[in-house]
């Protein structure tokens, strides 16, 4: 998977879980780009994008990571594993 | 000494640190600001005391050094395991055994077992267990996690969690952002160190002249709660959550300033809380390290756990998938929420005031969300017009005041007679007395009141622009001076303070 693939999913993930087909992610979006993106939302986001991609981010990676080119790499890495 | 930063002691001992501070060799501040916080310890009273923190640094250091140690993920959750085990366990016999058995006892005559089934333990608490046990927690787990680097000198550890300033009030730190300032040589700043100062004034003005003025008003009401109510209630409940406020954010200006000072950056703890326009907004402006902990290492974790992941999917199936997702969530905030409110104390009025009223808050404002939606939306209300977001913020403070009411009670039934008391409408127009002056403060003392609460809330005004000091900074000089000293002397000589007034104690070192 490319990274341009990557986010072709992730924005489908984002719409889904902020229910806002505008939405477009790119790497340096954080949570203060996108208005509903709190701490209850966050965990939720992070759920779907493991069902989506089949992965497992890690307690630290949940809690680590500062925007979403963070997550586009670290999908990559365990995709690519 | 007086533990308290406003005591005149205190700032002796303060000055002759900074002092010594910038005087010895860079390597070794470090080593200087770890016998501080240890001669802190010990000049305030806690003598034998001062083990429990250090048990509680060796316990984590002995677990770093096992995780870091091995790859093996057996071992390194056992560690975990054993460090999280022994220091909440230290923490609940320190401070929640004597809830656990009053809970126990009040539950036992409910089915006629007259007289204490149990007996309370006496145990005295070192100062500020509740925030070196989290900030050692945390840690911990970050390295766990592995997104923090375990420490490997046993002493830098100890410095980590007894820095003298945080012990009283926090903030709660993470070492990942944290951490590795400690240890590095601080250089001699002018204006890190003045504008480190000029913090702790304001810090001072905070907490010496509205909070121990607030406080006339809060003691007079909530110690006498038989014989007030109506607007007498309400008066002295807006008090407390100012005088809350500005004596605990004012005693983060002095910790922050003070750390400012030796060259060391402490993250934020308020944002402006009261202009909040929604509960959840409040709490992320609120104490915000114990939201960022409380999130980061109860809330994400426990939604990460198989049986919250199987009761998630359960509950999506019944429910549909938003509905399902929502309920899996509120479950896992009733949970974060206890664990807020008795972080604040072993009693049931913080469980209530500080932890699951605004559980309710949030669940309410989650599930009418959509109702309130279509009503603006009826009504042609624009939601995000000024006069809007006024009502919410005054709708979000009325709220957060029904917590305090709770946090400042001597006990539930107290707080449930104090809310039934001041909603008796018929005395809501005038106070208990006939004058707002005779609940503490007479009329010199509430415009001097008042005058500060208009400096503070200007002051508030425009640091939601920006750093205010920094805007000072760019003034001319014969107008920096004058402003600053200007609120020292205001300070000086409208605060509370001084060896023959007993100044309140900083509301959240108890905890």
């Amino acid at each position: 998977m490319t990274r341009e693939e990557v986010y072709a999913t992730l924005n489908g993930v984002f719409q889904d879980v902020f229910d806002d087909p505008s939405i477009e992610v790119e790497d340096g979006t954080t949570s203060a780009d996108i208005e509903d993106w709190d701490s209850l939302e966050h965990i939720n986001l992070i759920a779907a994008v493991e069902q989506e991609f089949g992965i497992k981010f890690s307690m630290g990676q949940v809690v680590a990571m500062k925007n979403v080119g963070e997550m586009a790499d670290i999908i990559l890495s365990q995709i690519g594993d | 000494m007086q533990a308290t930063f406003t005591s005149f002691y205190f700032l002796c001992f303060y000055t002759c640190i900074l002092f010594l501070y910038y005087l010895i060799p860079k390597k070794t501040q470090w080593v200087f600001l770890l016998l501080t916080s240890i001669a802190y310890y010990l000049l305030t009273g806690n003598g034998a005391l001062i083990l429990y923190p250090f048990a509680g640094c060796g316990v984590a250091y002995a677990g770093m050094r096992v995780m870091a140690g091995t790859e093996d993920g057996r071992k390194r959750r056992a560690a975990l395991v054993g460090v999280v085990a022994a220091l909440v366990g230290i923490l609940f016999l320190l401070k929640y055994v004597n809830f656990v058995i009053q809970t126990a006892n009040g539950i036992a005559g409910l089915f006629g077992i007259e007289g204490e089934a149990l007996r309370g333990l006496k145990l005295a608490a070192p100062l500020g267990v509740s925030f070196y046990t989290f900030t050692l927690l945390g840690y911990v787990i970050d390295v766990y996690n592995k997104i923090a680097e375990p420490q490997k000198n046993f002493f830098r550890l100890a410095l980590y969690g007894m820095y003298f300033p945080t012990v009283l009030s926090g903030p709660i730190l993470r070492y990942r952002e944290d951490g590795a300032q400690f240890f590095k040589p601080h250089p001699f700043d002018y204006r890190e160190v003045t504008f480190g100062l000029q913090r702790m004034v304001w810090g001072f003005f905070k907490t010496l002249v509205i909070s121990e003025r607030m406080n006339l008003v809060v003691n007079t009401v909530y110690d006498n709660d038989m014989s007030y109510g109506g607007l007498s209630v309400w008066i002295a409940t807006v008090c407390f959550a100012f005088q809350l406020y500005t004596n605990f954010s004012g005693s983060m200006d002095i910790v922050l300033g003070m750390s400012q000072t030796f060259g060391l950056k402490l993250p934020e703890n308020f944002e402006t809380p009261f202009f909040s326009k929604t509960i959840p907004e409040y709490w992320r402006r609120w104490h915000i390290s114990l939201g960022i902990w409380m999130k980061e290492y109860v809330f994400y974790p426990l939604l990460r756990t198989q049986a919250f992941t199987a009761l998630g999917k359960k509950l999506r199936g019944r429910f549909g998938k938003k509905r399902g997702k929502q309920l899996a969530t509120f479950s896992a905030m009733f949970l974060l929420w206890f664990t807020v409110g008795i972080w604040h104390g072993g009693d049931w009025k913080f469980v209530i005031g500080s932890g699951l009223l605004h559980w309710a808050y949030i669940v309410c404002g989650e599930l009418l969300a959509p109702v309130y939606g279509k009503f603006m939306e009826k009504c042609h209300i624009n939601p995000k017009s000024g006069w809007v977001d006024g009502l919410r913020i005054l709708r979000t403070f009325f709220l957060a005041n029904l917590g305090f009411v709770f946090f400042r009670a001597e006990s539930v039934p107290a707080a449930v007679r104090l809310l039934k008391a001041g909603a008796c409408f018929w005395k809501l127009g005038v106070p208990d007395g006939g004058s707002v002056f005779s609940l503490g403060l007479d009329v010199i003392e509430a415009v001097i009141a008042v005058v500060s609460l208009l400096i503070l809330l200007t002051v508030s005004l425009l640091q939601r622009k920006g750093s205010v000091r920094e805007r000072i900074e760019k003034k001319k000089l014969p107008v920096r001076f004058a402003l600053w000293y200007a609120l020292l002397f205001y300070t000086i000589l409208l605060g509370y303070y001084g060896p023959e007034y007993n100044a309140a104690e900083f509301i959240y070192q108890g905890f």
